[in-house]
């Protein structure tokens, strides 16, 4: 599979949508930043109106802990969205460049070459996360919030690195969509719906049995509704992503491809 | 030994037959040119040897060895399979070595000397994106060669080329093939085809409608001499007296198809000649593939 994967690094070079990405994903930090910004300064809260409203609703105070929960949720919201955007390039690019044929008649197995884009994808959402973190500390520096105790940056770290995990798992059946769909707007549609369903199905109260909605309720996205996921969420969840991953595979070994 | 056998293979969508009953053997150096027109089941029967598409009837097999999902032998073929398009952002050499890991090759001179045997160097560096139509067949062709493969499947390979490059193109596959290379292709350039193939397979609505070798062809092309004098109708009547049976076709031409006659056209205009009829133009006039075509499959 190394010499897979070696192809879909090569395949990645000057594409814009890597920066795209990181662009996109990092204004969570920038807009948590703000809020810190805004939360910090007593004059710039009476100025800020609705966004200063905003951020007292949700209870966020100018320190690292209000921060930290805010890039989690930003994983688990935006991540669902940004994942499923990259997931959505790196299988369905090769229907959109035409050039899906090409892989399908090759000494390295076609199993082995889905296995290298998924690799790519939980690789590339990673270093994602891991960017918005140092964006994130950055900020945080800039902004000179009060320092922050070790026991609570563990405890974000681990929620936030599990809240990645939960999130880039759910990725599976987009890269299905996506070479079922044979290009980019088949997954890029299935995102946009999973993600409106999962804010809907999240505010009935429901969301802990929709595995889209689980990321955001386990980052603390939905407040106390945290507490309503059990086993049965997680499985859901983790049974939602192998089954998108052996349809995948499945479909990419087995149907006819006639593109 | 056969390198492509197909047995009665066949591919429905719905009930219309893209590929009906096809049995083809390709033997190895074997160059098979197989033709139809837009739709017939060209690209069908192409992507069901390369394994792209399972037929619904019918055995296939490359190399001796059934075609299935576990079919291994994917460094002994090279392909191209319609439009040759590649990664748009990555240059002539980085879209190369994406299929050089893909092929799990070690030997980079490959790299080079397909760069060189396809006339890439100048464009080497250059994205896929920015290249002529041509060139970016070269780039397919260069993909389906890199690895020097015993059997080349190529849809429509001279699509694009200008005419030096169908020239490079045609040479090289007949270099290929006489190093024991097999090369199955399918274009809509009949010319090109009859230039290359060793044996010819016409396909008609998914059915295989003939197949025949070059010498097979060349004697089924209509071959007449086409004679235009300065009386035709004396001229006529003179070579009906001698035995020679001639009509004036739909140019006002003379016509004659009698083997004696197209074997010796120089005795036609001998005896034209001295009976008074010298011939203005006297040609053998040889059918080519492309009305050959049109023929069989009207």
């Amino acid at each position: 599979m190394k010499q897979a994967f070696i192809a879909e690094l090569l395949k990645i070079r000057h594409a814009k949508i890597v920066w795209v990405t990181f662009i996109a994903f990092s204004l969570a930090p920038i807009m948590g930043g703000v809020f810190m910004l805004i939360l910090n300064d007593p004059v710039a809260i009476e100025n800020a109106g609705a966004l200063s409203a905003k951020a007292q609703m949700m209870n966020f105070s100018a320190n690292w802990n209000s921060y930290l929960e805010i890039l989690t949720q930003a994983v688990a919201v935006g991540g669902v969205l940004i994942f499923g955007f990259v997931a959505s390039w790196i299988f369905g690019r090769e229907y959109s460049d035409d050039t899906a044929k090409d892989l399908l008649a090759l000494p390295t197995s076609r199993i082995k070459i889905l296995n290298a884009k998924y690799s790519l994808y939980v690789i590339w959402c990673f270093v994602l996360t891991v960017s918005n973190l140092v964006v994130g500390a950055l900020i945080g520096l800039l902004l000179q919030l009060p320092a922050p105790t070790t026991d609570l940056i563990t405890a974000h770290a681990t929620n936030y690195f599990l809240t990645t995990v939960l999130t880039v798992i759910i990725g599976t059946p987009v890269a299905f969509m996506a070479i079922w769909s044979k290009g980019y707007l088949g997954p890029l549609g299935f995102v946009a719906l999973a993600l409106v369903f999962s804010q809907i199905i999240a505010a009935t109260g429901f969301g802990y049995y929709f595995p889209w909605s689980v990321p955001g309720l386990f980052s603390g996205a939905g407040g106390e509704y945290k507490e309503q996921l059990d086993t049965y969420s997680y499985l859901i969840l983790i049974l939602t992503s192998v089954l998108g991953y052996i349809a995948t595979v499945s479909y990419w070994r087995y149907a006819d491809q006639e593109k | 030994m056969e390198i492509i056998k197909t047995e009665s293979l066949s591919k429905f969508y719905g009930v219309t037959p893209a590929s009906d009953n096809i049995s083809i053997h390709v033997n190895e150096g074997e160059i098979y040119g197989f033709i139809g027109l837009n739709g017939a089941g060209k690209t069908t029967l192409i992507r069901m040897l390369l394994g792209m598409i399972k037929p619904d009837e019918g055995e296939l097999s490359l190399f001796g060895k059934k075609m299935n999902p576990r079919f291994n032998l994917w460094n002994n073929v090279g392909y191209l399979v319609e439009t040759p398009n590649s990664y748009p952002n990555l240059s002539v050499v980085e879209n190369l070595k994406v299929y050089y890991h893909l092929r799990q090759l070690n030997d980079l001179s490959l790299l080079e000397s397909i760069i060189q045997d396809l006339k890439l160097v100048k464009y080497k560096n250059v994205k896929a994106k920015h290249l002529s139509l041509g060139n970016k067949q070269r780039l397919g062709l260069a993909k389906a060669l890199m690895h020097r493969p015993q059997l080349l499947i190529l849809d429509e390979p001279i699509n694009g080329l200008d005419p030096e490059g169908i020239v490079e193109v045609r040479e090289l596959l007949k270099k290929l093939a006489r190093n024991g290379s097999t090369i199955f292709l399918s274009s809509h350039i009949l010319g090109e085809v009859s230039k290359i193939a060793n044996r010819i397979g016409i396909i008609r609505n998914g059915k295989l409608i003939k197949e025949l070798t070059n010498q097979e062809l060349s004697e089924q092309l209509i071959k007449k001499v086409v004679v235009q004098t300065t009386d035709n109708t004396a001229a006529i009547k003179y070579l009906s007296s001698n035995n020679y049976a001639a009509v004036i076709n739909d140019e006002n031409e003379i016509e004659l198809n009698e083997k004696k006659a197209i074997l010796q056209p120089e005795n036609l205009s001998r005896i034209l000649t001295e009976a008074g009829f010298p011939p203005k133009q006297l040609y053998l006039f040889t059918e080519d593939l492309e009305m050959y075509f049109l023929r069989n499959i009207r």
